[in-house]
């Protein structure tokens, strides 16, 4: 017999076999008889006018068939498209181009040589026009206005909080700390690209669109309703989304190239593929962060966090396009007072267009808290170090405390569960903590700049509760369909997508925790809209808190009808049964009982009179909260004075994600999620020249972290379920992308501070580091 | 990018003159220039080049045109570039003077724009390799002259 592996088991994943043979079946795997390939002409400028297109040269290449324009998609009224919050973005453009690398003309051909060679040979004549690339530039009088079509380069502003009051209780504090806190633009830089594969079947009026995707069943909603009056139906919609090579966010957003290659199938009757290449994927593709925030923290004269303060102005580039819930512009930035009990706060988020690629994305962040938490961590380090305090013993005086949960928030949320003062206690334990500081004293009289760094965070995931979050209308639900076979085994379905986190295996696990199914008698589907029940997608960390808890829901509905079916095999009164892992029992005869198995061949083969046959359910869950997921995290770092270097000597996690399905998927994902923070802290930016030339186009320039440059994660844990998802879960993809950034930063400002430095902007690269040390004049010079 | 230079030939200042307008003498003087068409004599030419910043390398059909010409002082050069995914704008000034010894001193500035993939993938080698190819532009040219 199979081992069940249940909640808590760390079994091997189960789509591991086909991903480490090589035998995963992605985008560009996809293969249609006459396929077509689509490449795409894009902009050599930032901002021009677009005076002509020739592409007589390109057609005389052998295999280009076609090209689509602007003005080809201006007759079917698609050449631009709506975006998620209410903006409208260009598929192609008709006259003008607003940013480096847009898209500008498509050229499809019979095979990708045949297409580059077209792409390059498409000539374009522009008119360059001025470029807007510092947001704070770009909302000055006067400025060139990016978009013709707004009255100003002026987006939206938002704001959340008590203005008034957190102004009094600024007035009344003892100390105030003030910093600017520069979150840069990064990339998500997934190891596969994006990419499609239309195939529009024009007999029968059919669609299938096969795309690296992370909210399938929103795209055929949204391609629906966007090309509906060019004959896509719904139901003549199916989106495939097959393997992902990692998503993180950036397969949220509708990309002009999937509609293009739509399009173009449509305009060819043939399937026409795209697949982006690694430069159009960094230059392009939506960006994550670029929030300049201005934050203010104040205390009493006890050193306790009475009010906190910060006025940020969001760069979305020439549209916003991000990919958030509807009613939240700014994401969820209102977690910012983080893990910290005070209770007047104040936050506002101004939006600017800027010639630059549009977005952003939840960049392995549920919308927006990765900002919130950086610029809070900071704040809370700088007040500590302000006042002569323990950065540590800060926290442990200002954080919620256990008793108070569910804790209301200054900025409106409800935390469900917590216990901070624990997490921090186990990181503190783990690393030594009071030893550390020990040595750091005894280096720092020695001249060597050791730094301690703490991140404190708490994350907000799991959108989530229908009342408020949706997407262009449509509740934030999530669901699971479950099948049980005769023989005992089961199929399961969501509307949720992995892009490598492990959902074959997880969802499987939970519903073997509650029908004593063995996980690997489970198959788990998503992905493909015929098949799987409608949902939101994969993002945010919302598929355990969501999908996760429709699994759970829907096997509970199985084992009450498998219940009925016990019963009726057994003679006994349903209220005489009693479940225990994989059976049910007759109350005082434990020998007296069904297996789950047993009961399943039942459901097909001796129902009982009146009842339904088969086995199965299907459950949409509405959560009534998000989950808080949280933890301490503490690095340590040595600075080399004569390079700037930042060694990152040891870096302990403590990670509380409530209950752990598969505690060795947990710790992959918390692996991965350490080095996605470890690399905005300290290597990656996206930069953009005065033309808006993007200088991080390529892997040589936009630095990611390899295992070489990578530190070594030291993992704790501790436990606080949630108290009202099924199995107390919470998300855990993005918490140490969330919480890792501000660990970093804090350690290189503690070994520095002495010195008189106060904040260091991300990423702390060493020529950075060397100037800082140079300009307080502790660095080592030959 | 701003760019700029001075150098010293050892020929007379008209001399000088006649050979930095004349695009059929300078254009063999430019690394990677391939063909040299001029569309209007003593103002506007044409010119097809290679360059290549390290593993980056684009071919550019490019407009030139002598903006302002005071003989033989000064003179003033427009030029605009196209390459597949990329864009380049030169606006180059060049200023004779009488040096020691019947010499000429040429200082030149030139102020490029480079927009696009070029920019993109070279961006931190652009300045340095392009002062680089001015300095191997004005060496070859200043052999030429002096021969």
């Amino acid at each position: 017999m199979a081992e069940i592996n249940g909640l808590g088991h760390s079994m091997k994943r189960k789509e591991d076999p086909r991903f480490l043979q090589g035998k995963g079946n992605y985008i560009d795997d996809i293969k249609l008889p006459g396929m077509l390939w689509l490449g795409i002409v894009r902009s050599p400028y930032a901002h021009a006018r677009i005076k002509n297109i020739d592409t007589s040269k390109a057609a005389k290449i052998p295999g280009v068939a076609g090209f689509v324009t602007g003005k080809d998609l201006e007759k079917y009224n698609l050449h631009w498209m709506p975006t998620l919050m209410g903006d409208t973005q260009m598929v192609l453009p008709v006259d003008t181009v607003k940013y480096q690398a847009q898209e500008v003309v498509a050229v499809i051909a019979t095979d990708r040589y045949a297409v580059a060679d077209g792409v390059a040979a498409v000539e374009v004549e522009y008119e360059p026009l001025p470029v807007v690339v510092d947001p704070y530039k770009a909302l000055e009088p006067g400025a060139t206005k990016v978009r013709d079509d707004k009255q100003s380069n002026h987006i939206w502003h938002w704001g959340a909080g008590d203005e008034a009051a957190t102004a009094q209780a600024f007035e009344a504090a003892a100390t105030v700390v003030k910093e600017h806190i520069y979150i840069p633009r990064i990339h998500v830089a997934s190891i596969e690209t994006c990419g499609c594969l239309a195939n529009w079947d024009p007999i029968n009026k059919h669609l299938d669109m096969y795309m690296t995707t992370q909210a399938p069943h929103a795209i055929r909603t949204v391609l629906a309703l966007v090309a509906g009056h060019v004959g896509l139906s719904e139901e003549n919609i199916r989106v495939i989304s097959p393997d992902i090579g990692g998503g993180f966010g950036g397969k949220v957003p509708v990309y002009p190239g999937y509609v293009i290659a739509v399009a173009a199938s449509v305009l060819l009757g043939k399937p026409v593929k795209w697949i982006e290449d690694r430069s159009e994927n960094l230059q392009a593709d939506s960006f994550a962060r670029d929030y300049h925030i201005d934050a203010e923290l104040a205390a009493d004269k006890d050193g306790r966090i009475t009010a906190m303060r910060m006025k940020t102005l969001a760069d979305h580039g020439y549209s916003d396009s991000q990919a958030a819930p509807s009613k939240f512009p700014a994401g969820l930035f209102s977690i910012a007072t983080g893990s910290y009990d005070f209770q007047k706060a104040f936050v506002e988020v101004d939006a600017a267009y800027t010639n630059k690629p549009p977005g952003g994305v939840a960049y392995r962040c549920s919308f927006r808290v990765t900002e919130a938490v950086h610029a809070m961590e900071r704040l809370v380090d700088i007040m500590a170090h302000e006042r002569g305090e323990d950065p540590a013993a800060f926290r442990m005086k200002n954080f919620i405390r256990p008793e108070q949960f569910p804790y209301h928030s200054a900025l409106g949320w409800e935390y469900d569960s917590g216990n901070y003062h624990a997490a921090l206690q186990k990181a503190m334990d783990m690393i030594g903590y009071a030893d550390l500081l020990k040595e750091q004293t005894e280096k720092r009289a020695r001249g060597e700049f050791m730094g301690i760094g703490i991140s404190s965070f708490t994350e907000i995931v799991g959108a989530g509760p229908s009342s408020q979050f949706d997407i262009i209308g449509i509740k934030m639900f999530d669901s699971a369909e479950i099948r049980i076979h005769p023989t005992g085994k089961a199929i399961a379905r969501f509307g949720t997508k992995s892009q490598g986190q492990g959902h074959e295996t997880t969802y499987a696990q939970i519903i073997a925790e509650e029908l004593g199914i063995p996980a690997e008698h489970i198959k788990v589907e998503e992905g493909d809209t015929d098949t799987a029940p409608y949902g939101l997608g994969t993002y945010a960390s919302r598929s355990t808190p969501t999908a996760g808890a429709a699994a759970s829901m829907a096997a509970r509905k199985i084992r009450e009808k498998a219940r009925k079916i016990a019963a009726h095999l057994l003679e006994a009164a349903e209220e005489d049964l009693v479940w225990d892992t994989n059976k049910f029992y007759v109350k005082g005869s434990p020998d007296k009982a069904k297996t789950i198995q047993e009961i399943a061949f039942a459901a097909y083969t001796n129902h009982p009179q009146g009842m339904e046959a088969g086995l199965e359910a299907v459950n949409y869950y509405d959560p009534p909260n998000l989950t808080f997921p949280f933890g301490s995290y503490i690095c340590v770092v040595d600075i080399d004075r004569g390079t700037g270097q930042v060694k990152v000597r040891r870096f302990v996690a403590v990670d509380d994600c409530g209950t752990r399905i598969n505690p060795m998927i947990v710790e992959g994902q918390i692996h991965g999620g350490l080095n996605m923070g470890f690399a905005p802290a300290m290597m990656e930016e996206m930069q953009y020249d005065e033309h808006g030339n993007i200088t991080g186009g390529t892997f040589m320039d936009y630095l990611l972290p390899t295992a070489v440059e990578s530190p070594r994660w030291e993992l704790g844990e501790t436990t606080t379920p949630s108290p009202h998802h099924p199995i107390g879960a919470k998300g855990v993809g993005e918490s140490a992308t969330v919480g890792a950034p501000p660990a970093f930063a804090n350690a290189v400002v503690d070994a520095l501070w002495h010195l008189g430095v106060r904040h260091v902007d991300i990423p702390i690269t060493a020529p950075k580091v060397y100037d800082l040390l140079k300009k307080h004049g502790a660095a080592l010079e030959e | 990018m701003q760019l700029s230079g001075t150098v010293n030939i050892k020929a007379p200042r008209q001399k000088v003159w006649n050979f930095l307008t004349d695009p059929n003498q300078v254009a063999p003087c430019a690394p990677g220039v391939e063909a040299v068409e001029v569309v209007e004599p003593g103002r506007k030419f044409r010119a097809i080049a290679a360059i290549g910043f390290g593993s980056v390398k684009a071919r550019f059909n490019g407009d030139g045109e002598f903006v302002e010409l005071e003989a033989p002082d000064r003179a003033k050069i427009k030029a605009h570039g196209n390459a597949p995914g990329s864009a380049a704008d030169v606006m180059s000034e060049m200023f004779l003077s009488d040096g020691p010894d019947g010499t000429t001193e040429m200082r030149w500035t030139a102020d490029i724009v480079v927009v696009g993939q070029l920019a993109s993938l070279a961006a931190r080698m652009m300045a340095p390799v392009s002062q680089k190819l001015a300095e191997q532009f004005f060496a070859a040219a200043k052999k030429k002259i002096e021969n």
